[in-house]
């Protein structure tokens, strides 16, 4: 109620209701909009979704185990080879087994007396190595060359006729080629699956650019003289950064697959490495028999590449502009 | 349209031909060709000299090299002069003594014949000295060898290839001069009570015929041949291995051609329709003559089982239709139900198949097959053939489902809020008419492209489905060639491959411009993906 008075009294003398303002040349240039960051949008939108922090603790978890876990539990294949009894081992005779190892042989023996659980361990490791290695480099070459193709006509004529040759050469004679050539150790493994891999994103990278590159703001730009890198970096890859966010959400499982189908094969790593395909490969002939020998690795890479694949197609959604409302 | 076809097919062979060189390169120049002898028992038992000289063969059946030796030179001039009793021609002895000694050998005429007839060719001479012990007798193995060698050119490599790939039927195919009457008519078919095509002179007796297997009418006019096969199938040709029939004999009553007209029938498997000519020199033996009545009596045998590609074909296809039949209707169930149950469990289902690897959902859905509803495991071991297709059709459908599922629900909703949508709405038509015919039509000219790719993909089998099921079919063609070093059947695979697959893009683009008239392929610009 006295409020109600006060307001009264001041509406009668309406000179201190307005006031001038003199014309203010530097704040009027000022348009006043919420701020706006691309990135922390992309992060507030990705973090609104309860089930990608749970995914990143589990990834985080995974890595974790994988990486600093092999230090302490060193995974021997040929440890027990002198002892046929050993063998193929299920999780509860292995355990009665080996009494005092602790949880090493929580997962059963295999063909060879190794830990199962051991193995799984070290083999993860490679996995992730692997397919993070391939994937970045694979993903850094094909949207260089992609984002040129894309924008070179000249350069579109040559590659594609390159991409038809290519593409048509199979895949697994290609990788099984380079591997007699170079050897199948790590590092050669990952050139073998990097010489060519490229070539498939590239293209499908060149396709988004054309799309982009007729826009009539790149016409714009190009019309008033913009080198051609940077309509590329500045107009072209941003918008984009989803387009190679779902490519890096298909890239980084496909690589594990890939180790675990060219191992299944019989072209993958060395014997000397362990690795999820060559545990499934091993597993696989008896797996009606010895179940625990197969499934443990399947289950692990099954579960590594669903969770890469739902955290990049959840960043990927993220970091599509139109999310951010 | 014409020139634009004419262009395009002209452009598809010339890079069929760089695929088959670059892999032929690959094949032979890059890989170290010691791999083959890596589990070779005969390359370990022989040592020395031997060894190089088996080296030497192998590399030529595989394709490596042309190879020959001197004993078989001096072999076929002295056979040539002598007959068959050259072996006691002096200077055949001198000739065939000559090079045990590594001093003098050059001087022997018979050597520099040898020398410098091949060397004109191209071919390099290669010594090898005799290993002698001290005491100078040989050691095992370390006999003296004069051979020249000629590595293959990749591009005459290609061009022998080439030059093969097509053979078509003539009357003068056989080049026999004691065939005199040559051929090529309209006969009653004693087998079929049809008629057929039936030549003389030329390799096949029966060009063209009918009978009961599929695909019921055959021919032997043109032959495409793909290459011969080194060690998976030792010297079989590679058409003949994946499109002849598998499995156990099949008999039945029926006569051969010297009974033909009486009424004798006899208990055989023999297929009639598959004699070819016998050119072997000499009579034919008293068994054929009683069975046969010209010199066509080299024959295979009817079996029970499918070939190798009808095996991939039969299961590739029912998945493909099985995988379209499931899943552009449930995409458009997705799309008009988004972001609800169905969408949600249709997502979960397009994230498991996705993202696993393809060997552990094969897996699982063998384990939970053969389990649950005690369906065959292994093919060979099925009772019932029938069964032991069910297992891998399946595993073969989930993918593919889930792809469809995948891209259909994407352009359905990227179509939804098109112009025409809303128009269709605002004419009152039901939801179900607008998605099942107004946007689903607009969503398949996407898919449209991908459809003769995946009814022809099927022929080129699948890998790791096959192999897990055992089912004998082509889709492990390949990688057990390579395990194998079968350079015949890589190449043969590449090029099947390979043209399957340009022929698949060409065919989906027109089907494209047929389903939707605004596509126009010749025009430069426009349209187009």
């Amino acid at each position: 109620m006295a409020d109600f008075e006060k307001n009264n009294a001041a509406v009668e003398n309406e000179d201190d209701l307005f006031r001038f303002v003199g014309n203010d040349v530097i704040s009027s240039e000022k348009i006043i909009a919420p701020r706006y960051s691309y990135w922390k949008s992309v992060f507030r939108v990705f973090f609104r979704k309860k089930i990608n922090m749970f995914l990143i603790a589990v990834f985080v978890l995974i890595i974790l185990i994988a990486f600093i876990m092999p230090f302490f539990w060193p995974y021997d294949m040929f440890e027990n080879v002198s002892t046929a009894a050993s063998y193929n081992l299920n999780p509860a005779k292995a355990m009665a087994f080996f009494k005092g190892s602790g949880i090493k042989y929580i997962l059963g023996s295999g063909s060879m007396g190794n830990s199962i659980f051991y193995g799984v361990i070290s083999s993860s490791k490679t996995s992730l190595l692997l397919a993070v290695i391939c994937a970045a480099i694979n993903m850094v070459i094909g949207i260089i060359i992609g984002a040129i193709w894309g924008y070179s006509k000249k350069f579109d004529a040559v590659m594609l006729v390159i991409y038809n040759i290519i593409a048509n050469v199979p895949y697994i004679l290609l990788i099984t080629v380079l591997v007699y050539i170079i050897g199948s150790g790590f590092w050669p493994f990952v050139f073998a699956l990097t010489v060519t891999g490229w070539l498939g994103i590239a293209y499908f990278f060149r396709t988004q650019v054309m799309i982009i590159r007729d826009r009539e703001y790149s016409l714009a730009s190009r019309c008033l003289g913009t080198p051609i890198t940077r309509v590329i970096s500045k107009n072209i890859l941003p918008f984009l950064t989803s387009v190679i966010v779902t490519i890096l959400a298909t890239e980084l499982p496909s690589y594990i697959s890939m180790e675990v189908f060219l191992s299944y094969i019989g072209v993958g790593l060395s014997a000397s490495i362990p690795s999820l395909g060559r545990m499934i490969q091993q597993g696989q002939s008896a797996f009606l028999q010895y179940p625990w020998e197969f499934w443990p690795p399947v289950a692990v890479a099954s579960a590594i590449t669903i969770i890469l694949y739902l955290l990049g197609q959840n960043l990927a959604d993220a970091t599509d502009p139109r999310t951010h409302m | 349209m014409k020139k634009y076809m004419l262009k395009r097919i002209l452009f598809s062979i010339f890079s069929l031909l760089v695929v088959v060189m670059t892999v032929m390169v690959l094949v032979y120049s890059l890989i170290n060709r010691n791999v083959i002898f890596q589990a070779d028992d005969t390359w370990n038992k022989r040592n020395l000299n031997d060894r190089t000289i088996y080296e030497y063969t192998q590399y030529q059946k595989f394709g490596y090299l042309n190879y020959t030796d001197y004993s078989s030179f001096l072999k076929q001039k002295y056979m040539e002069s002598d007959g068959e009793a050259y072996t006691s021609n002096d200077d055949y002895k001198a000739a065939k003594k000559a090079i045990n000694d590594p001093a003098t050998f050059q001087q022997n005429p018979d050597v520099q014949e040898f020398a410098n007839k091949y060397a004109a060719d191209g071919y390099k001479i290669r010594y090898l000295q005799p290993v002698t012990f001290k005491s100078g007798k040989t050691k095992p193995g370390g006999n003296a060898y004069l051979i020249a060698v000629r590595e293959k050119n990749v591009f005459f490599r290609l061009i022998d290839y080439i030059k093969d790939f097509f053979s078509v039927e003539t009357k003068n195919q056989v080049k026999d001069e004691r065939l005199t009457d040559r051929y090529i008519r309209f006969e009653k078919d004693p087998y079929s009570g049809l008629f057929a095509i039936v030549g003389s002179g030329t390799q096949h007796k029966y060009l063209l015929y009918f009978d009961n297997r599929f695909p019921f009418i055959h021919q032997n006019f043109i032959h495409m041949n793909l290459g011969t096969s080194y060690t998976r199938f030792r010297g079989q040709e590679i058409t003949g291995v994946i499109t002849s029939p598998q499995g156990e004999l099949q008999t039945r009553s029926t006569q051969y051609p010297t009974m033909i007209g009486t009424d004798e029938y006899v208990e055989t498997a023999i297929d009639f329709h598959s004699l070819t000519y016998n050119a072997a020199e000499g009579e034919l033996s008293d068994l054929d003559k009683s069975q046969f009545t010209d010199r066509y009596t080299v024959y295979s045998y009817r079996k029970a089982g499918m070939s190798m590609i009808e095996n991939s074909f039969v299961i590739g296809i029912i998945a493909t239709i099985i995988a379209y039949l499931l899943g552009l209707p449930l995409g458009i169930l997705m799309a008009r139900k988004k972001e609800k149950l169905a969408d949600k469990l249709g997502n979960a289902y397009i994230i498991f198949i996705m993202a696993v690897p393809s060997l552990a959902y094969i897996f699982m859905f063998a384990a939970i097959g053969t389990t649950l509803f005690h369906l065959p495991y292994k093919f060979a071991n099925a009772e019932v053939k029938f069964l032991a297709y069910i297992l891998p059709t399946i595993s073969l459908a989930l993918p593919s489902i889930g792809s469809l599922m995948k891209w259909m629900r994407r352009y359905m909703i990227d179509q939804m809020n098109s112009d025409y949508v809303k128009f269709a709405r605002a004419e009152g038509l039901s939801e179900r008419e607008i998605f099942g015919f107004h946007i689903s039509r607009n969503a398949m000219i996407y898919l449209v492209h991908g459809i003769p790719g995946n009814i022809l993909g099927c022929l080129t089998g699948a890998i790791i489905t096959e192999r897990v099921y055992g089912v004998p079919g082509v889709g492990n063609l390949l990688t057990t060639a390579i395990n194998q070093h079968d350079n015949g059947i890589i190449v043969a695979c590449t090029v099947f491959y390979t043209s399957l697959s340009i022929i698949s893009v060409i065919l989906g683009d027109l089907l494209l411009a047929k389903y939707d008239p605004r596509i126009s392929l010749s025009e430069e610009g426009g349209g187009g993906r």
